[in-house]
């Protein structure tokens, strides 16, 4: 038997359902609260922080196949300026922008990688951060999603399929694109040709002249390069050698672009599960080449556009 | 940087022609006085387009990177002390100390000798030591396969010595000096026909990091790194020790003290049970690169072990066996040799502590990969029946007896 509960009408509270909420990635109408957009699935709360800033907070990508290691990059990012001793540092914004540093230095210290984002916008990992630099005054408000690989390979076959992707991507302005350096070591053409479906996707998201892709930044950085001293020591020349593709496609359609050598294990092995099957594990973790990427898509988005 | 300043001469001589031309042509210079800039500004030209870009130059280490260090002087076949000499100053003395050699030493080289393994390796008495996580920190991964959990196990060491420093480059030069990399039987057998491939950047045999058989300048005293686990095993053969066991390297560190029967007490660090990151090098405490052996001394053991923790991880002799997860559910692509004590970009602090095992292929010649040595007690010979009566040593009692 269920009891009738009795709400009192408040006028402010109609008021506010009155007024809808813009999301702040698809600008879709919601109630004000909503905690996700019914559209995109993105949360609301992002709109809601943006309201509270002078100026709006700027929409950073970080994409590639699905296991390249978007979320331990981020999330090592996170970690990595949120301890503040470089000229780099990062103040998170709301507990939610926490979650994904939290997941992956908990599975990191105990010698696993975090688990395999969901396909669900809902279940992704949002981050809403100030970032500071040394020589700037003013700290940059950046937001960046933890999207899961498989879904970017769905919106570009199938554009407008997960409505997220394509809005924050318009809206974007600039990405770091991450690619498996082992898997392009050992001949596999996958990575390669994964990353320039999503340049050329890139390239065609916008047709006006002003907010064309050519004119952001795009950082190319090969993931897992601790294993491969050929890509850390030359990325731009490891690139040319087994991504040629790739390389001539960024030569061509972006010339604000960088490549970027990056790792986190030391050494890896496999772990047989009964749940998840054969997962790789790392034996160590030794960040090298995190900050890097990021502090050249910083510099390049504090100056103003040619 | 050779092209650099020649393109910078070049480019100041094609000014200097280009301005007396013009000079010339105003009048305010003879002709006799610029006959040569014109010249000198065409030989500039031809220069310039003659001269090849960087990237077509091979690389070639400039001459202040690299400075060969001189070997020990080599034994004089004339005189048996100086045999005992260059051994002494290679660092070989524990192969001196091998009751085979040590017998028949003079009494005042023995003592040397003797002094000589005091000032460069530490006492570590024998007893049990805990080897696992036991800091709790695998949590509900510490279950194995079964569901049982798995529980830290007790190993029990006999005494032994431990290099007080991580082998340095200078130490390592030695090596590769006296013909290390040639001498085959230092090299384990399944190795061998993999030793040529042991080179340094220029092709010679030596660490991977290393240039024209050297190391870089300024790095004498840094730990030797970018080498396999092979190479530390040969090296240490060399030396007349070995590399020391996992239970050995942790008890070094955590230098357990028995509090009943049952239960004994063993240090996260070297230093204590609390992280100092001023006591070692690691991410975010250091340069992001090694350091000389000599520095953070603050953070030395019980037992006078310098830098056992951050630096360089340090090979060790044993296997890796995963403490995070139950072995049987653990898959390498080759055997994997156990690495203890953190490096200069090793991130987490539970990831430098005494206890924590990290591995790599025994081939791996890493940046952040060295090692130091060990020898058994029972292996030397510490007292000559000569000197047995003086008791002027200064090892325990329980060493010499």
């Amino acid at each position: 038997m269920t009891k009738g509960v009795i709400v009192p009408l408040e006028s402010a509270r109609l008021v506010e359902y009155a007024v809808p909420v813009d999301c702040y990635i698809c600008e879709g109408q919601n109630n004000f609260d909503a905690e996700f957009c019914r559209y995109c699935s993105a949360p609301m709360a992002l709109a809601h922080q943006a309201e509270t800033n002078k100026t709006p907070p700027t929409l950073v990508a970080c994409m590639g196949v699905s296991g390249v290691g978007k979320t331990v990059y981020l999330g090592m990012l996170m970690d990595m300026l949120s301890r503040g001793s470089g000229d780099t540092r990062l103040l998170a914004r709301g507990a939610f922008s926490i979650n994904m540093q939290q997941a992956t230095v908990s599975s990191l210290s105990r010698c696993g990688f975090p688990g395999k984002t969901p396909n669900e916008p809902d279940s992704w990992n949002w981050v809403h951060c100030q970032v500071r630099t040394g020589k700037s005054r003013h700290p940059l408000d950046l937001i960046m999603p933890d999207m899961a690989g498989e879904a970017l390979l769905e919106e570009m076959d199938h554009p407008h399929s997960y409505r997220v992707i394509g809005s924050f991507l318009q809206k974007c302005a600039g990405t770091l694109v991450l690619v498996d350096a082992m898997k392009l070591l050992e001949g596999g053409q996958e990575q390669e040709f994964f990353t320039m479906k999503l340049t050329s996707y890139l390239g065609e998201l916008s047709q006006k002249r002003k907010n064309q892709w050519a004119t952001r930044p795009l950082g190319v950085v090969f993931t897992k390069a601790d294993r491969c001293e050929e890509c850390m020591a030359d990325p731009e020349g490891f690139a040319k050698a087994h991504a040629a593709g790739l390389w001539q496609q960024c030569h061509e359609r972006f010339p604000m672009h960088r490549f970027f050598a990056s790792g986190v294990a030391g050494s890896c092995a496999w772990r047989d599960t009964y749940d998840e099957g054969r997962v790789q594990v790392p034996l160590r973790v030794e960040p090298h080449g995190i900050i890097e990427p990021f502090e050249w898509l910083l510099g390049k988005l504090r100056k103003p556009r040619a | 940087m050779r092209y650099t300043i020649a393109k910078r001469t070049a480019i100041v001589a094609l000014l200097t022609g280009v301005a007396g031309t013009v000079l010339w042509h105003t009048g305010a210079v003879p002709l006799g006085a610029y006959i040569g800039p014109p010249l000198l500004a065409v030989a500039a030209l031809l220069a310039l387009i003659g001269s090849r870009p960087p990237y077509c130059q091979p690389v070639t280490p400039e001459p202040e990177d690299c400075q060969q260090p001189r070997p020990v002087a080599p034994a004089d076949p004339d005189n048996p002390d100086s045999l005992v000499d260059q051994m002494l100053g290679q660092g070989r003395y524990a192969l001196l100390l091998r009751p085979q050699v040590a017998c028949d030493l003079r009494a005042e080289l023995f003592e040397r000798t003797l002094t000589e393994l005091q000032n460069h390796m530490a006492l570590v008495p024998d007893g049990a030591v805990v080897l696992g996580d036991t800091d709790g920190n695998a949590g509900e991964l510490e279950i194995g396969a079964d569901g049982s959990p798995r529980q830290p196990r007790s190993v029990r060491v006999a005494p032994y010595f431990l290099d007080r420093y991580p082998v340095t480059n200078r130490e390592f030069f030695e090596f590769v000096a006296s013909g290390g990399y040639e001498q085959i039987a230092f090299w384990d057998t399944a190795i061998w026909p993999a030793v040529l491939d042991f080179v340094d950047r220029s092709g010679r045999p030596g660490p991977c990091f290393w240039n024209d058989g050297c190391y870089a300048v300024g790095r004498h005293d840094h730990p030797v790194v970018g080498v396999c686990w092979y190479e530390a095993a040969a090296y240490a053969r060399w030396a007349g020790k070995r590399l020391p066991t996992d239970a050995e390297w942790v008890k070094s560190g955590a230098w357990p003290v028995m509090l009943s029967n049952s239960q004994s007490s063993q240090r996260r660090f070297p230093w204590g049970d609390t992280m100092d990151r001023s006591k070692a090098n690691l991410w975010g405490s250091g340069p992001g690169h090694t350091v000389s052996v000599r520095q953070y001394d603050d953070g030395v053991s019980v037992g006078g072990i310098y830098q056992l923790i951050g630096n360089v991880w340090e090979w060790t002799r044993s296997d890796y066996v995963p403490s995070y997860f139950a072995p049987e559910e653990f898959i390498a692509e080759s055997p994997l040799k156990s690495l203890r004590g953190g490096a200069f970009d090793t991130y987490f602090d539970n990831q430098a502590t005494c206890q924590f095992q990290s591995g790599d292929i025994q081939i791996a010649r890493k940046q952040n990969i060295g090692f130091r040595c060990a020898v058994s007690v029972c292996d030397l010979m510490l007292y000559q029946e000569s000197t047995r009566d003086d008791q002027d040593s200064d090892l325990p009692e329980e060493v010499l007896a």
